[in-house]
């Protein structure tokens, strides 16, 4: 699979198209004060966030991949200034948010409460981005029509967590050698290689 | 700067097209000069990410907004890519150097250093059939191509011994056979529907596996091994496996000893000497000091790529013909074509979920056209192949609203089935009004002029798009593929990689810029042998045909110098 197979998957499996992923058009932007925004605070929250979606099982997880420096890397470097503003902004209410629901902040809450509240997290999500989607349905459509780049409203800051997390951990050393199969110089090729059902994945290649 | 700087010949561009006539005119003992805009690239050594994997990009081979800013047009589609555009490995050409301009949106994708798009190149090698060469003829398109099939089919034979095409024979008209070495298998989803198109379309339909210059038996006498199925052909081949101008044909002309290669010069123009009605050698500037050179030789072969080679036509003898050398025809810098894409289906292959792939084979499955062959009429002219294959994706079967262990296991495995994909490639007709112009306007880093381009695909291009996708889904249903869709992404001309023309070759010096031996028919020492001599496109990969040409002339180049034509 390639890694544009990759983001197809992560775009089926988040909904919408992966952000940083794919085509669209950049402004000049610097993520300087987006990279300022990431305290270790803010890594830590988000390494739990990303394990809470990929844990540790037999194999390590995202927190063990690093996902939250991930984070602030994939955001400040491949987001618009938009998208940026977006997860910045949306990340800030997380806290708030899980409250409601658990009746603490994150990093408070045991893996079920975790687990909870980010399923009803990733429920806002989507609804969010589904409205996106079909407010810009036939701007998107025209675009393609004149073959023009076009980027969308920033997609729910969950939705852009989400993505993150898959995409990092799935192309990490440990995510593609010991989640996933990997082989650096295959020999051959069999295309009737035998599977039995539960077999790990081969990983994404450049 | 090589001591000397008269030579026997000058190559311009190291390509696929550059590298053969190295090749063939080293090996015909004369002192060959080649001269590359680029930098050096050596074999082996200076694939530095070759054995790189994903994770050892910071972004992971994503694109940031750095690269996005950088490469306007190469962000365009797929490929920018952190691993192709960092500090040990970016053989896309820097845009902000070297711009151009676009009446029409025209996407250029160009690569300056030693090998060129050889080392790009999707590597896939058919031959032209015999239909290609007369058709414009029969149907009254620009104009007749001065060649036939049988007067380049021993050529096909000739450059595919040596570059090594792995295939199979297939018996057909429409897309001729060729020396293969043993084609690559097609996995057991592509081999389901291969079958299973045989079956309904009567045996008038066909997939088999991808021809590509990919070596499956090994040719010692090169330094190549096998394929290594890690299909990361695009970083270089460690192996020698992929064909490029650095792997195969540079190292053989290197080694008669007549080859001087000289990178980071840029070919301005031909010197050209209206008496003799002869090119006596080229003006070149360091792309470094920006100092400029003369060198002498008695042929020229350019291949500087389709519009590059147009380019250097264009700024040669302005003082004879204010449009440049090649320019009395009227059709220099005309008749631009290229393939035209993004279109086709896809869906499920159901029944083999106890089977999986092993490696990763650089080469897909091949469709040759079927429309408007035989007895077959559209109601456009010409037609389209599919190339596509199946593949297994990773696990996709997962509840919604599903994060955790459950999630991370069912991304783990594969999906339940395989999926196939066809994709057409479309020939373009080759229109007068298609065509790229200096602009003298705009400048690059050297203060030379740009080129402008205003082109675009018309009424039959679009009327076989529809075909290109609803014969795709057809094929695919009625192959018992679940789940069909078809899709149009929209196409812009140049996407293909495939652009031609320009320089066409004809019968007559009043339509045509090149004779055919390709021969500009003004100065007849000077060879143009990349695409920019396509009198029209096909619908198959042009790059075998580019070599083909390109040993033929280098041939009758030679055996011309010995009469003392030349």
């Amino acid at each position: 699979m390639k890694r544009r197979e990759l983001l197809k998957t992560i775009a089926l499996v988040t909904g919408g198209t992966v952000i940083g992923g794919e085509l669209f058009l950049s402004g000049c932007k610097t993520g300087l004060k987006t990279e300022a925004g990431f305290t270790p605070q803010l890594i830590a929250l988000l390494d739990e966030v990303g394990e809470t979606i990929i844990p540790a099982t037999d194999t390590p997880g995202a927190k063990a991949v690093q996902i939250g420096a991930f984070m602030k890397l994939w955001v400040t470097d491949c987001y618009t200034q938009e998208e940026q503003d977006a997860f910045m902004k949306g990340i800030k209410d997380l806290n708030s948010a899980c409250k409601k629901l658990n009746g603490k902040e994150f990093m408070d809450c045991d893996a079920h409460q975790r687990h909870d509240f980010l399923v009803s997290l990733e429920k806002e999500a989507k609804a969010h981005d589904k409205k996106i989607e079909e407010d810009e349905k036939s701007k998107r459509e025209m675009a393609k029509q004149e073959q023009k780049e076009f980027i969308g409203a920033p997609l729910h800051y969950y939705t852009m967590i989400k993505q993150m997390t898959l995409f990092g951990f799935f192309t990490s050393k440990t995510g593609a050698t010991e989640t996933l199969r990997h082989v650096q110089v295959p020999g051959k090729y069999d295309g009737a290689f035998p599977y039995t059902q539960g077999e790990k994945a081969w990983a994404s290649s450049l | 700067m090589p001591e000397n700087n008269t030579f026997d010949a000058i190559v311009v561009g190291s390509g696929i097209s550059g590298g053969w006539a190295a090749k063939e005119l080293t090996e015909k003992g004369l002192k060959v000069l080649m001269l590359e805009r680029g930098k050096n690239i050596e074999h082996i050594k200076d694939y530095k990410n070759t054995s790189k994997e994903i994770w050892d990009f910071p972004h992971r081979n994503g694109v940031t907004q750095k690269m996005r800013e950088d490469y306007p047009v190469l962000r365009r589609d797929y490929p920018l890519r952190e691993s192709m555009v960092d500090d040990n490995w970016s053989p896309w050409a820097n845009e902000k150097d070297n711009p151009y301009t676009e009446t029409k949106r025209f996407d250029w994708y160009r690569a300056y250093l030693v090998g060129g798009r050889s080392l790009l190149w999707g590597r896939q090698s058919y031959r032209f059939n015999k239909w290609d060469f007369e058709a414009n003829a029969k149907e009254g398109i620009a104009i007749d191509w001065p060649v036939r099939y049988d007067d380049i089919a021993p050529w096909y034979s000739y450059v595919e011994k040596f570059a090594g095409i792995q295939g199979t024979k297939e018996g057909l008209e429409v897309l001729p056979d060729g020396e293969f070495l043993p084609g690559m298998e097609m996995n057991c989803a592509e081999k389901y529907v291969a079958t299973k198109i045989k079956e309904h379309y009567n045996g008038k339909r066909h997939m088999f596996i991808g021809r590509s210059a990919n070596i499956t038996q090994p040719k010692p006498e090169q330094n190549r091994v096998n394929c290594q199925y890690r299909d990361r052909c695009w970083y270089g081949c460690p192996f020698g496996a992929s064909f490029s101008s650095n792997s195969a044909t540079l190292p053989v002309a290197m080694k008669t000893g007549n080859l001087t290669l000289e990178p980071g010069k840029i070919v301005t123009r031909l010197i050209y000497d209206k008496d003799k009605k002869r090119a006596s050698g080229v003006e070149v500037i360091d792309a470094e000091t920006n100092k400029t050179y003369e060198y002498k030789a008695k042929i020229i072969f350019l291949c500087a790529s389709t519009f590059n080679s147009t380019w250097i036509l264009m700024n040669s003898a302005t003082d004879v013909w204010p449009d440049g050398l090649g320019s009395s025809s009227g059709e220099l810098g005309h008749n631009i074509m290229d393939h035209h894409f993004r279109v086709g289906a896809g869906g499920i292959v159901e029944g083999f979920s106890d089977k999986y792939f092993y490696g990763k084979r650089p080469t897909g499955i091949y469709v040759p056209r079927f429309r408007n062959v035989y007895e077959d009429k559209r109601n456009y002219l010409r037609g389209f192949g599919y190339q596509g294959g199946a593949w297994r994706g990773r696990g996709l079967d997962i509840p919604e609203f599903t994060i955790g262990a459950e999630l991370k296991n069912a991304l783990s495995v594969p999906a339940k089935d395989w999926r196939i994909g066809l994709l057409a490639f479309g020939e373009m007709l080759p229109y007068h009004e298609n065509k790229i112009t200096l602009n003298r306007n705009k400048k690059d880093k050297w203060g030379l002029p740009v080129l402008d381009f205003d082109v675009e695909i018309k009424e039959n291009e679009h009327k076989m798009r529809k075909d290109m996708a609803d014969d795709a889904a057809e094929m695919l249903v009625n192959a018992g593929v679940k789940e069909v869709e078809s899709y149009d992404n929209g196409y812009s001309v140049g996407m293909g990689i495939h652009e031609m023309g320009t320089a066409r070759m004809g019968r007559d010096p009043k339509t045509s810029v090149l004779n055919s031996n390709n021969q500009v028919w003004d100065a007849a020492n000077v060879f143009v042998t990349d695409g920019s001599f396509m009198t029209s496109a096909s619908c198959v990969n042009p790059s075998l045909t580019y070599m083909a040409f390109t040993a033929r002339a280098a041939d009758f180049a030679v055996k011309e110098l010995k009469k003392g034509n030349l």
